[in-house]
């Protein structure tokens, strides 16, 4: 069986989730039984170094069976990629390929009229659509956290998505609306990390019968951290992209707040990169705050950071810290960093909602605090540095998060389960 | 002259006798008031005694009042523009204060011709920053504008221009001539015809001003560029180019193609399109490039069979539809609009049984309940309305009449009856119209007369029923996102004015024969619910 994985962005040259989660199944499907996979992964102007002149598709970096998606123009209003040569080489690419399965875990950077593209090309092949967030639903970035005030959004609609984004009439979001649904059509079966994530696509419209849970599975190779007896559990760590929606304002404004009640006992070490996808005002907030704690004596600080890490570097930056916070603001789809905290046995605190509050069960195997609130989270870490035995009991509480190997085995289930196209669709 | 002594000059009693010799003294043009007597005053037969002193409470005649007529000092104005087109379009507009002094014409002398604009032709409107100029207190229409065409290149690079009043007198100026394109000129006319303030009411003030001259002078000129347009055009056909098609959808752009990638993926996922063919005709080469991209990209991704037609120019909605008509390869023609999409998956199966089921008299020329995207009904149909207003002038009492199409159940709940249910209609819109092509083509299409887009649609379904076919509304409901498939600027405004006035003379005879209203008696109209 061949599959082809399509991707925005090859994890090697941007980092995010959905691209990594792209990559681990590729690499896992190539130990699955009688099963080829291919990758195609997009590269765009952030990898300016990748393009070859006239090339759409091309080989990355001697990996036998990845390819490069060279994307240009990419309207982002529209989900849709303007070229013609690009188009082009795709439906040859796939007409030269002939994959049973076509599994994109990304529309963007390719458009999602690829989706009836490929049905085009391939009327027999099994199209399957991993939703790694909302991107289908919102078009302010997929991650259906409302610009007029940051709550979380629960339905999209004409007239609140121009609310989030007035730059555009209502009738921009009902025909784009339109243009997704239309062409998610072809989708044999969706899949979701995370099971609330089904309620939302269903909502807006898509048949829940068609969805299926797969988690994302990480190959973390996680040797165990020796645990030391201290007494003290008060070292916290923050690891993931440092945009606005991960939320690591919040984090430091607990900071501020627990030093000002005079709680200054702990750390928090901030692991990540990315600041340049943050908004400005949110980037400001950020680099003042990490510059004034640069310039404190070592012994006042309470904020270290590390900047950007390669997988590679994750035990070492786990092995550093007894919690992780996640304080998210949005609705963090699976969140994958839970399952590296869980692979190394870190505790996690996290917002209430979303993935988080799918995953962690509060007392358990880690605490929430609601979402958005810096005193909620300030409350909750004072209480982690505290708190006798607390740290051991959710420590012990941790379940292995879901490796590489279930996910890959979640996936080819999907591939059995998805029926063929019918005769009537191929009619059409 | 003095006074009471005859035969003694004196000079102060002359120039206060005679106020423009006063004027003309103190501006440097004659050195005293004897230099004018004796060079004109003597000879003109001025004033140099005052009348009796009994004379008082009453009118002295101090010479003859009939030798002052036209020699009264010209009153403030100025020709602003002329502006003449590459093919003779002629455009010009200026003010004068004429409250007084009524304006007679407007001549221009070039080296080669000349051309006076009558009063009678030229559209009086406001000029807000005239009156403010000269402190003019009461609203006076002192603003004129005036077009002809003369249908051959006139060479022109400066004029002399006069503006001819009634007394006599004259305001003239050099004017350097603006050179320009011809859809230049058209949008310059018609965008004035748009925005110019009015004494009275906006519209009808602006249909006064088509009555006498200019309206049939702009249609003319339309009627030329129209022409021209459509000569010509560039046309590329992608997908399959031998099938023969159940339909031909038809869609007219004016340079926005930015709904188009939608309109054809929602087509495309309908059930039973491959029977139809798309042809897209665009009023603007500058979206050529975009549009045959876009084409290129449809028939790849979708399958689709695609005629792209490129005017060189702007010929409106009746002669690019009627254009893009002779492209079609099938018996059925469906003019849609760009922002019109396909209302549930099985649409082309329900216009199919619609074309296929029905008596043909009943889908000749149909249209269909259209939606706003937030789910109100958009259009149900079309009627005719009557407005009439007053219109004073040195003759007495005239009125003015246009007629007017509103939408049935405009902003109505979706599933309103009485408004989407199937029934012969005055008129549907242009935005969705399905018609045999035959019937469509024995009605000479759509009339091209109309400028831009407005008023076609009803004209059309009032010829078909003329011809013995009303239009009907048929149960193939649509998207309409109104207005969205491109941006309407001022002289789209003006267009749809002329346009109004236009069809306001072609059709307001046999409106009154039973058509006017929601409810029109019109026998071919009335069916039993």
């Amino acid at each position: 069986m061949k599959i082809l994985i399509i991707c925005m962005y090859h994890p090697e040259l941007v980092h995010g989730g959905s691209q990594l989660m792209a990559h681990e199944l590729f690499q896992g499907l190539r130990e699955a039984a009688d099963v080829e996979p291919f990758l195609l992964a997009s590269a765009d102007h952030n990898s300016p170094a990748m393009f070859k002149s006239g090339a759409s598709i091309t080989g990355f970096d001697g990996r036998p069976n990845e390819f490069l998606f060279l994307s240009q123009n990419y309207d982002y209003a529209w989900d849709k990629c303007p070229s013609v040569p690009l188009a082009e080489a795709y439906a040859n690419f796939l007409d030269l390929l002939q994959p049973d399965v076509v599994h994109f875990h990304h529309f963007m950077t390719f458009g999602a009229d690829y989706f009836t593209l490929t049905r085009k090309v391939l009327p027999r092949a099994k199209i399957i659509f991993t939703a790694h967030e909302f991107a289908a639903i919102c078009p302010a970035n997929g991650h259906m956290r409302r610009r007029t005030d940051g709550s979380l959004c629960t339905q999209a609609s004409p007239v609140r998505c121009h609310q989030c984004i007035p730059a555009r009439p209502p009738e921009h979001y009902f025909v784009r609306d339109m243009w997704m649904k239309t062409h998610l059509t072809v989708i044999g079966r969706f899949t979701a990390p995370s099971r609330f994530m089904i309620g939302h696509y269903a909502q807006w419209g898509l048949d829940p019968a068609k969805f299926m849970y797969v988690p994302n599975g990480l190959d973390i190779n996680a040797k165990p951290i020796a645990t030391t007896a201290r007494r003290k559990r008060n070292r916290f760590g923050f690891f993931g992209q440092l945009v606005d929606i991960k939320g690591l304002h919040i984090l430091l404004r607990a900071v501020a707040l627990l030093r000002a009640e005079g709680f200054t006992d702990f750390t928090i070490e901030v692991n990540g990169d990315n600041l340049h996808f943050a908004t400005p005002e949110w980037r400001a907030e950020v680099e003042a705050f990490l510059a004034a704690e640069e310039i404190l004596p070592l012994s006042k600080r309470n904020v270290v950071f590390n900047g950007a890490y390669h997988h590679g570097q994750l035990r070492a930056r786990m092995a550093r810290v007894d919690w992780v916070v996640v304080p998210s603001v949005w609705w963090e789809i699976f969140c994958l960093v839970i399952s590296e905290a869980w692979a190394f046995g870190r505790p996690v605190i996290a917002s209430n909602e979303g993935g988080p509050a799918e995953r962690v069960t509060h007392g358990k195997d880690g605490l929430l605090f609601e979402l958005g609130d810096a005193r909620a989270l300030a409350e909750t870490i004072r209480r982690a540095c505290t708190e006798d035995g607390l740290w051991q009991s959710l420590a012990a509480g941790i379940t292995p998060p879901p490796g590489r190997a279930e996910m890959v085995q979640g996936y080819l289930n999907v591939y059995a389960e998805t029926p063929l196209p019918c005769q009537e669709d191929l009619a059409q | 002259m003095s006074e009471g002594a005859p035969g003694a000059f004196d000079e102060a009693l002359y120039l206060r006798l005679n106020p423009d010799v006063l004027a003309a003294v103190k501006a440097g043009s004659f050195s005293s008031g004897r230099e004018h007597y004796e060079r004109y005053g003597r000879a003109e037969g001025r004033p140099t005694v005052l009348p009796p002193a009994a004379a008082r409470d009453r009118v002295v005649l101090n010479a003859d009042p009939a030798r002052y007529v036209g020699k009264s000092a010209a009153p403030p104005g100025m020709l602003d523009h002329v502006k003449i087109s590459s093919t003779g379009g002629i455009y010009v507009t200026g003010w004068v204060d004429d409250s007084r002094d009524k304006l007679v014409s407007a001549d221009l002398y070039f080296p080669a011709w000349s051309i006076s604009f009558s009063a009678a032709s030229m559209a009086r409107i406001r000029r807000p920053d005239a009156e403010a100029a000269i402190g003019m207190a009461t609203p006076h229409d002192c603003g004129f504008w005036g077009f002809l065409y003369a249908a051959r290149p006139l060479p022109a690079t400066i004029c002399n221009a006069v503006i001819r009043l009634q007394s006599g007198a004259e305001l003239q100026a050099v004017i350097t001539v603006e050179a320009m394109e011809d859809d230049e000129l058209r949008a310059a006319a018609l965008s004035r015809l748009a925005m110019a303030a009015y004494v009275g009411e906006h519209y009808t003030s602006a249909v006064q001003s088509l009555e006498a001259a200019i309206g049939r002078q702009l249609l003319g000129f339309n009627k030329a560029l129209t022409q021209r347009a459509v000569q010509a055009p560039y046309v590329e056909r992608f997908g399959r180019h031998d099938a023969r098609y159940k339909g031909s959808v038809i869609t007219c752009l004016f340079g926005n193609i930015e709904l188009m990638p939608v309109q054809q993926a929602t087509f495309a996922h309908q059930r039973g399109m491959a029977a139809y063919e798309f042809i897209y005709v665009c009023n603007s080469p500058l979206a050529a490039e975009p549009l045959l991209r876009e084409a290129k990209l449809s028939a790849l991704i979708y399958g689709l069979d695609i005629t792209v037609i490129i005017l060189s120019g702007n010929a409106g909605f009746s002669a690019a539809n009627n254009l893009a008509a002779q492209y079609a390869r099938s018996l059925r023609l469906l003019f849609v609009n760009p922002d019109v999409f396909p209302r549930g998956a099985d649409w082309a199966a329900r216009h199919d049984a619609v074309v296929e089921a029905l008596p043909a008299a009943q889908t000749a020329l149909f249209g269909a309940p259209l939606y706003y995207d937030d789910g109100a009904l958009m259009h149900g149909g079309m009627y005719i309305e009557r407005d009439t207003a007053p219109r004073f002038g040195p003759h007495g009492c005239a009125e003015t009449v246009a007629l007017r199409v509103e939408h049935y159940g405009k902003g109505a709940p979706p599933d309103t009856r009485p408004y989407i249910r199937p029934r012969p209609v005055p008129a549907v819109t242009g935005a969705f119209i399905s018609t045999a092509r035959g019937w469509f083509e024995s009605l000479g299409g759509f009339t091209e007369d109309y400028i831009f887009g407005h008023y076609e649609d009803a004209d059309l379904c009032l010829k078909s029923l003329q011809a013995g076919c009303p239009a009907w509304l048929q149960p193939v409901a649509l998207w309409h996102l109104e207005g969205k498939g491109g941006a309407r600027a001022a002289q789209h405004e003006g267009g749809a004015i002329v346009n109004r006035w236009l069809f306001t003379k072609r059709w307001a005879a046999l409106a009154a024969q039973g058509l006017l209203g929601p409810h029109p008696s019109h026998p071919a109209l009335v069916v039993a619910e």
